[in-house]
């Protein structure tokens, strides 16, 4: 059976949801009999994150290193290569989060394998197997071959679905990669929490977007509640960004990241290219905006011609009052 | 203070970008732009020779059209660049791209790699990192922030939203994110000049590489097809007054589209 390792990052008692998503797809791969899959995870775990974690994978294998317990490009890519060498994986998928697309590509020079990077599907019983990834910033995808072996894959959050496995009660291993004291040579100084336990853009299910059409910083409120009203995250235009309204985390598009939530909200934006290459991977896109030739409505499902100050109100208030019935 | 810059020559981001026939390849308007991310890489290696002194050196892999983005790195102020030039390796993987560089880095004298954090056409985000692996140089991802002092660097990453600030020992090699400086506009003295500077190019061969070895038959990976992206269909319009067509739009989206 081919072995599968799913670099699983976690946050407090939680999996990443790019993890997750990872590995409820992986366990169709172990239900197929093909591929033996196993979690790996770095650093700390709580008794929670490890029963969480053991309910999705039916190997879990943690690393107590103390050099793990905080992110490094060096350690984590010799600790994770390490091991597919000494299990000979025949695949390492990992979210393609900041952290994943960071380390994967140390991992694979070490192994001598080449990766794919940020893919959005996979056919993984082809041989070779192959992917396909957004290029150009989503104005046409690639269908990639991976020959070589093992193969390196990072994957764009909300590209798998999370459909959650049941009844799995995996097995714990806890090992050490060892000498990675030597391996590293950055040392992290400080680290400032700007975005609180918010959920991250390029993860969110939900996202309510603004752009200069809001006019000034402080109607980004409207933005927020609306937000707040669906649990959504904010994300904001390289223009109000560049103007300072919003801090660059919250900027989506070429420049900025890119999202692909199930539900997408924008309004006041004009749907600058280098925008729309950040969103339109999006599943439901809904855009408010008060000129009815604003770009932005090519790629949206559902457009509000009209005044997002009168619009995104009502929305708000409309959907706080079905949800708190509902 | 010896910086090396990777500058990667793009589709200009507006360019039509189109499927061949074929969907094997890509009809690409002819018009082309510095990756933008390894604008704001330039900038900082001029800005760390301004205040250090030292040198800057560009280094691109691209076709014969590649010499243009190396024009714009010494018109912005660099000191020297250099071509690779293999057309056919640029059009191969993360990784024969990252290996080819690492060769031409190793015949350098340099403290700094810089380079963008993505290049805005294949969008992969692999080849920094997989250069620092070759050299066997940590690297900083995504950096925001860059203080050079005493032989170490301070770099400010953004990698997760969070910041976080990472001190490493110089060589190494950091990867540039938008917010780290303003790139800036060449005066036109340094435009003057890089139309009159020859640029030298290397081949595969004369970095010790097979020129077979980094064809794309031979690459890890390789792309075998392109699919265009999932066409929306055409965008249905809410009408009505404010607070109705509002209504409506949270009665789609909670009971049509099932997604809040």
């Amino acid at each position: 059976m081919d072995k599968v390792l799913v670099f699983v990052e976690t946050k407090g008692d939680e999996p990443r949801k790019a993890s997750l998503e990872l590995l409820c797809e992986a366990e169709k791969l172990a239900a197929s009999g093909r591929f033996s899959v196993e979690a790996v995870c770095f650093g700390a775990m709580s008794d929670a994150l490890k029963g969480k974690l053991l309910a999705s994978a039916r190997k879990l294998v943690r690393f107590t290193d103390p050099e793990l317990a905080v992110y490094s490009p060096e350690g984590y890519a010799r600790a994770l290569a390490g091991y597919a060498a000494e299990t000979g994986a025949r695949m390492v998928l990992a979210g393609a989060t900041g952290t994943g697309r960071d380390f994967l590509p140390r991992v694979a020079v070490m192994l001598g394998t080449g990766m794919v990077s940020d893919v959005t599907g996979a056919n993984w019983f082809d041989d070779p197997m192959t992917f396909v990834r957004p290029m150009f910033g989503g104005k046409v995808f690639a269908e990639v071959a991976a020959p070589a072996s093992p193969v390196v894959v990072t994957a764009r959050p909300n590209s798998f679905a999370m459909d959650i496995p049941e009844g799995i009660n995996g097995e714990y291993e806890e090992r050490a990669a060892g000498s990675l004291a030597d391996a590293i040579h950055t040392r992290v100084v400080r680290v400032e929490e700007t975005k609180g336990d918010a959920v991250d853009l390029t993860e969110a299910d939900l996202i309510v977007a603004g752009g200069r059409g809001l006019k000034a910083a402080e109607n980004f409120r409207l933005i927020e509640d609306l937000a707040a009203a669906i649990g959504g995250t904010v994300g904001a235009t390289r223009s109000v960004v560049d103007a300072k309204w919003r801090d660059q985390a919250d900027q989506i598009g070429k420049s900025g990241k890119t999202v692909s939530p199930k539900l997408y909200i924008g309004a006041g934006i004009s749907g600058a290219i280098h925008h729309i290459m950040g969103m339109d991977t999006s599943k439901v896109v809904l855009v408010v905006n008060r000129d009815p030739n604003a770009i932005i409505f090519n790629y949206a499902n559902y457009g509000i011609v009209g005044d997002l100050f009168e619009v995104l109100p009502a929305m708000t208030e409309e959907i706080g009052k079905r949800k708190g019935r509902g | 203070m010896n910086i090396l810059v990777l500058v990667k020559q793009v589709p200009d981001p507006e360019a039509l970008v189109e499927i061949a026939a074929s969907s094997k390849g890509l009809n690409i308007e002819p018009r082309f732009a510095v990756n933008l991310f390894d604008e704001f890489a330039l900038e900082e290696a001029l800005r760390i020779r301004e205040k250090q002194g030292g040198k800057v050196k560009a280094i691109s892999l691209g076709g014969p059209k590649a010499i243009e983005a190396l024009r714009t790195a010494i018109a912005m102020g660099a000191d020297e660049a250099v071509l690779i030039e293999d057309e056919t390796l640029a059009a191969s993987d993360g990784y024969n791209v990252a290996l080819a560089l690492s060769k031409a880095i190793e015949k350098e004298t340099f403290d700094i790699v810089l380079a963008g954090r993505q290049a805005i056409d294949a969008d992969r985000g692999e080849v920094p990192q997989m250069v620092a692996q070759f050299l066997g140089l940590p690297h900083v991802g995504v950096v925001v922030k860059l203080d050079i002092s005493d032989g170490k660097a301070l770099a400010e990453s953004s990698l997760e939203g969070a910041k976080e600030v990472v001190e490493v020992a110089l060589p190494a090699v950091f990867t540039a994110q938008k917010g780290l400086n303003e790139p800036r506009v060449p005066l036109i003295t340094g435009v003057m000049k890089a139309m009159k500077v020859q640029i030298p190019k290397v081949a595969v061969e004369d970095l010790g590489l097979a020129k077979d070895m980094v064809a794309p038959e031979n690459s890890k990976t390789k792309i075998v097809g392109y699919l265009p992206p999932k066409k929306r269909p055409a965008v249905q319009l809410i009408p009505g007054e404010a607070r109705e067509a509002a209504a409506e739009a949270a009665r789609i989206l909670i009971d049509v589209e099932r997604v809040i």
